[in-house]
């Protein structure tokens, strides 16, 4: 050590340092995750069943039935999109409001927040039977009562209704997440500039888009980045709800690959459609957090 | 630096308890066999069988209950090579689905207490795979009181019949079916029973015909017979109320068993259900219409539900064991009749306590068709896949022959897949 | 002294107006946790004609919750921390560190949110079984580290871009390591971010399901409360009164805690740090 210049021995601490804050978070997720999804992805590779004690080497084949004959994929492709974009710009938009509204200051913050969260927090299979009923019997002594022929729809069994069913349950369940988020965000707002910019005499809407926005831009690219890539890999919600369908037509890729990989036996064409949805979803990603990043403000 | 390393230290030190943690399962004593099982509605009678054996025995089940996530939780465990000794499965294609982990049970004594026709469903090659669990019926359960209430005397058998019926009951203000569009499962059941003489009259036999579809030779689209099944669905679904795609299983038992609908398709599994929604109910079996031709309907029965010993499992004898105790001893053979309340696969058995049951042997005797599940004998994943398409044609997503044609395309798929 | 403007009255009303029909759905989880069988299957929506206290202790010693209770706290307050502790250091440094390295080793950090759980949920099992993580909920907990860590990771390494850079030459030059000053200086002020953290871990960890089956199915004693309530669900037939009365029991911790942090995350608002 002594034999190193200050400056190496600058960076050789630096180094370390860098190493010491930043390695068991490497080990952690190397472990858990990262380790286990390249070893599936070897298995992409192959032709297996996921039971047998072999795998068969085959190659690109996997990958070349996925781009061009595998029409049910890409049509849960598509419906997995067209929901992430509602369920993303829905949940962040309302969570965002109410994340406002409920750090202002009003009566009763406290249960109201709770309130709002509480559904994040219920299993899924029992909110996929609640709904599930209060769409069918719910909604039929509702038509009894109120007379309004919007309960007499088939709110999960008419295909061109079930998207919006879906689409609700998924944020009435995740609201409440991204609802901590943002009031965490709007906590770290500096109080002082708030009221310097109250006594320049902005007002709310200035002082919100001007102070406040760029200033949980972190807590909204965090928001935004989660709700995209858990929209992208829905899969409880819709196997609660209506497993799929009516048919296949709320099929998202995540239930797919999970029947492809546990329900068909097709392990390795299923890990295969997994590695395209997250290379998929990675693109999407470092598109957004690249685009949202570089409006963050530090202080 | 110091710093440093006393962290690094004290995080090791945290570790250590975890390596001491895993290893203490290994503990010496009184074997504990590993079973994972589906069907947890049978929760209370596998703990009272559990019970039993220990009783007599010393043996402990540690039976684990999964219903969705059962295939994917033994595929992660066959795997990882966490083996539970005794597992569940259904028969016929997952014969070959699991191969390389079941114990061959063809020269076990106790197989030969076990009805031959139950047997069919385990054994490939001479081989016997599997232990069949129970033995089921499924076909068209109705609510007799609603029957009788609307002026319904004489059974229905073909589809002529069962519109005839379903236009009285509609006319009375009875919405004659809870259609169980909803799950994915009770369309392939209520659909293939509609052709279910076909395969042996018109093509050799259940194993041809599956083979000849699974080879390609033999498509859905040139069976003409399809069309059936077609006009079941169709009327299904017009007498099933305003919401048809809606309704599952629990739709299905407790409106038969509140008397709201008058038929459901379903198999004796429902009777529990019904029965504890409304314990004065009186249930019959209907069999199924195929076509219009009243001498071949009839109902499913066969035995799908089916134990595997796992031949690496660390306790194969203690599993055998326990198998034949199961099959020989006082309490095991009295188990299914009379705790589970169906109908047992052991030769002799005792007929259970329940309504479907007796109608099913009534049936039976009688002379109504009971058709092997010659479903089951499609490749694994088949029957969630068709399932789904089937769905969407009640949903109206695709007209007969678009659904033939994804029928045929998701066949030959998992087919070749499966080769 | 607080006054509550007569325009944020009529605020907490509408929200409060808004919250009741959020929260109708658990309402009716409530009043069909005291109610029979038949009564569930029957009518949903109907409230109960006598509350039926016998499902929830029925469901209480089916569950058994005493032993389930102490499991699932074990895994989530070993999975909490280590996500805590591991993040915060990551996230605050890759936050600071402004080279490519620093980028890239936080892309590959975060990039696990983008990969769905069932594509490697096997080979994780298989890890863990070498590791000798399975079968306790002490390993449960360490594998949820590297789980929850990249959501974690990801909002510190934002959250610490309001703490002023300066902080962080300041705390060096009283003498400190470079982890004693995050974690007294820097540590301190990121705690409306840590609070969410520990909120949203100790959530889904308490309710995670599909990984404590797949590790824990093994070892009857080690169950946590998911799986003991789940067993309620059956493919054809659910135990109605039971399963209703064991989702209750079940989460009612994790909405006490939940209420209680509320509190703290109010007390604990930056404003002074700040002023330097």
């Amino acid at each position: 050590m002594e034999s190193m210049t200050p400056l190496k021995r600058k960076q050789w601490d630096r180094a370390l340092t860098f190493a010491l804050f930043t390695l068991p978070a490497l080990a952690a997720i190397l472990i858990s995750v990262e380790i286990p999804f390249l070893m599936s992805v070897f298995s992409s590779f192959t032709k297996w069943n996921g039971l047998d004690r072999a795998q068969t080497f085959i190659g690109l084949e996997n990958y070349k039935e996925l781009f061009l004959d595998d029409l049910d994929m890409w049509k849960a492709f598509g419906f997995t999109l067209r929901l992430t974009l509602g369920s993303v710009l829905v949940v962040n938009l309302c969570a965002l409001l109410l994340a406002v509204l409920l750090d202002s200051d009003i009566r009763g913050k406290n249960a109201l927040r709770a309130a709002f969260y509480v559904p994040n927090i219920v299993s899924l299979i029992i909110i996929g039977y609640i709904w599930r009923f209060i769409f069918s019997a719910g909604f039929e002594s509702f038509f009894q009562t109120t007379g309004m022929d919007f309960f007499m729809f088939s709110w999960l069994g008419d295909v061109n209704l079930v998207y919006f069913s879906v689409l609700m349950v998924s944020v009435w369940h995740s609201l409440g997440f991204y609802l901590v988020i943002y009031i965490a965000g709007l906590q770290t707002v500096p109080r002082d500039l708030i009221e310097a910019s109250m006594i320049d005499g902005a007002g709310r809407v200035v002082r919100f888009f001007r102070i406040t926005l760029p200033l949980i831009m972190s807590a909204i690219t965090v928001s935004v980045f989660h709700s995209l890539s858990n929209g992208l890999k829905a899969f409880d919600v819709i196997f609660s709800l209506t497993n799929g369908g009516p048919g296949n037509s709320t099929t998202t890729i995540a239930l797919d690959i999970y029947r492809t990989a546990f329900v068909i036996n097709r392990f390795g064409y299923g890990t295969a459609k997994s590695v395209v949805l997250f290379l998929m979803i990675l693109i999407l990603s470092i598109f957004q957090v690249r685009l949202f990043k570089s409006r963050e403000v530090e202080v | 630096m110091k710093k440093m390393l006393f962290v690094v230290m004290a995080v090791l030190l945290a570790f250590s308890p975890l390596f001491a943690a895993g290893q203490q399962e290994q503990a010496a004593g009184p074997v504990t066999l590993n079973v994972l099982f589906y069907s947890p509605e049978l929760a209370e009678q596998y703990n009272d069988m559990v019970a039993a054996y220990k009783a007599e025995t010393g043996v402990t089940l540690d039976i684990t209950v999964l219903q969705t996530d059962y295939r994917s939780v033994l595929t992660s465990r066959l795997n990882s090579g966490d083996v539970p000794d005794i597992f569940m499965s259904s028969a016929y294609a997952d014969n070959s689905t699991y191969k390389d982990y079941v114990y061959d049970l063809t020269n076990e004594d106790f197989i030969k207490k076990i009805e031959p026709s139950a047997l069919q469903g385990v054994t490939v090659d001479g081989k016997v795979l599997g232990y069949p669990f129970l033995v089921q019926s499924h076909s068209f359960i109705y609510n007799k009181k609603v029957f009788a209430d609307n002026g319904i005397t004489t059974l229905p058998k073909t589809l002529a019949d069962f519109e005839a019926v379903s236009k009285k009951l509609q006319a009375n203000g009875v919405q004659p079916f809870a259609t169980g569009f909803k799950e994915f499962w009770v369309l392939p059941q209520t659909a293939w029973q509609a052709i279910a003489n076909v395969p042996a009259e018109n093509y050799g036999g259940y194993e041809n015909f599956v083979a000849k579809l699974n080879a390609g030779e033999l498509k859905f689209k040139d069976i003409p017979q399809m069309s059936q099944v077609f006009d079941l669905l169709d009327l299904i679904k017009k007498y099933g109320g305003p919401k048809p795609n809606e309704s599952d299983f629990n739709d299905q038992t407790s409106s038969l068993a509140t008397g709201k609908v008058a038929m459901i398709h379903q198999g004796n599994w429902a009777e529990d259900s019904i029965r504890k929604t409304n314990p004065e109910v009186e249930i019959g079996f209907l069999v199924g219409p195929t076509g219009n031709n009243a001498a071949t309907a009839g109902i499913m029965f066969d035995s799908n539900q089916t134990i595997r010993i796992a031949k690496d499992g660390k306790n194969l004898d203690a599993a055998l064991d326990w198998l034949r105790w199961l099959t020989t001893s006082e309490y095991g053979r009295n188990w299914i009749p009379g705790k589970v309340k169906q109908l047992s696969p052991i030769i002799g058995a005792a007929a259970p306590d329940s309504q479907i049951a007796k109608e099913t042997s009534a049936l039976l005797a009688s002379g109504t068709p009971g058709y092997p599940w010659f479903y089951q004998m499609f490749p694994t994943g088949t029957e969630q896949q068709l399932g789904a398409i089937l769905q969407g044609y009640c949903a109206g997503i695709t007209n007969r022959a678009q659904t033939l044609d994804a029928l045929d395309s998701a066949y030959a798929k998992i087919a070749k897949a499966a080769q | 002294m607080k006054k509550y403007t007569p325009a944020s009255t009529f605020t907490t009303l509408i929200l409060s107006v808004v919250a009741l029909f959020y929260l109708y759905p658990l309402f009716l989880v409530v009043i069909n946790s005291f109610k029979t069988f038949s009564e569930i299957t029957s009518n949903v929506l109907a409230l109960p004609k006598s509350l039926v206290f016998e499902n929830f202790s029925n469901a209480f010693r089916i569950m058994n919750y005493p032993q389930y209770f102490l499991n699932t706290l074990l895994a989530t307050a070993v999975g909490v921390s280590g996500v805590v502790l591991v993040s915060s250091m990551a996230g605050y440094k890759l936050s600071r560190t402004k080279t490519r390295y620093s980028f890239v080793m936080f892309m590959v950090l975060i990039a696990p949110m983008m990969i769905p759980f069932h594509s490697f949920m096997i080979s994780l099992v298989k890890v863990a079984k070498e590791l000798h993580l399975i079968g306790s909920p002490l390993g449960l907990g360490v594998l949820y580290w590297g789980l929850g860590a990249s959501l974690a990771l990801f909002m510190y390494h934002g959250a610490v871009k309001s703490v002023p850079q300066e902080l962080d030459d300041c705390a060096l030059i009283d003498g400190a390591g470079p982890l004693r000053a995050f974690f007294q200086i820097i540590f301190p002020l990121l705690q409306p971010v840590t609070v969410s953290v520990i909120v949203i871990n100790t959530m889904w960890m308490w309710n995670d399901f599909l990984l404590p089956l797949l590790v824990l199915s093994g070892s009857k004693k080690s169950l946590t409360l998911q799986l003991a309530a789940y067993n309620f669900f059956g493919l054809y037939k659910v135990d109605w009164n039971f399963a209703m009365a064991g989702v209750l029991l079940t989460i009612l911790p994790a909405v006490i805690f939940y209420l209680s942090l509320q509190r703290y995350i109010i007390k604990g608002m930056v404003a002074g740090a700040v002023k330097t």
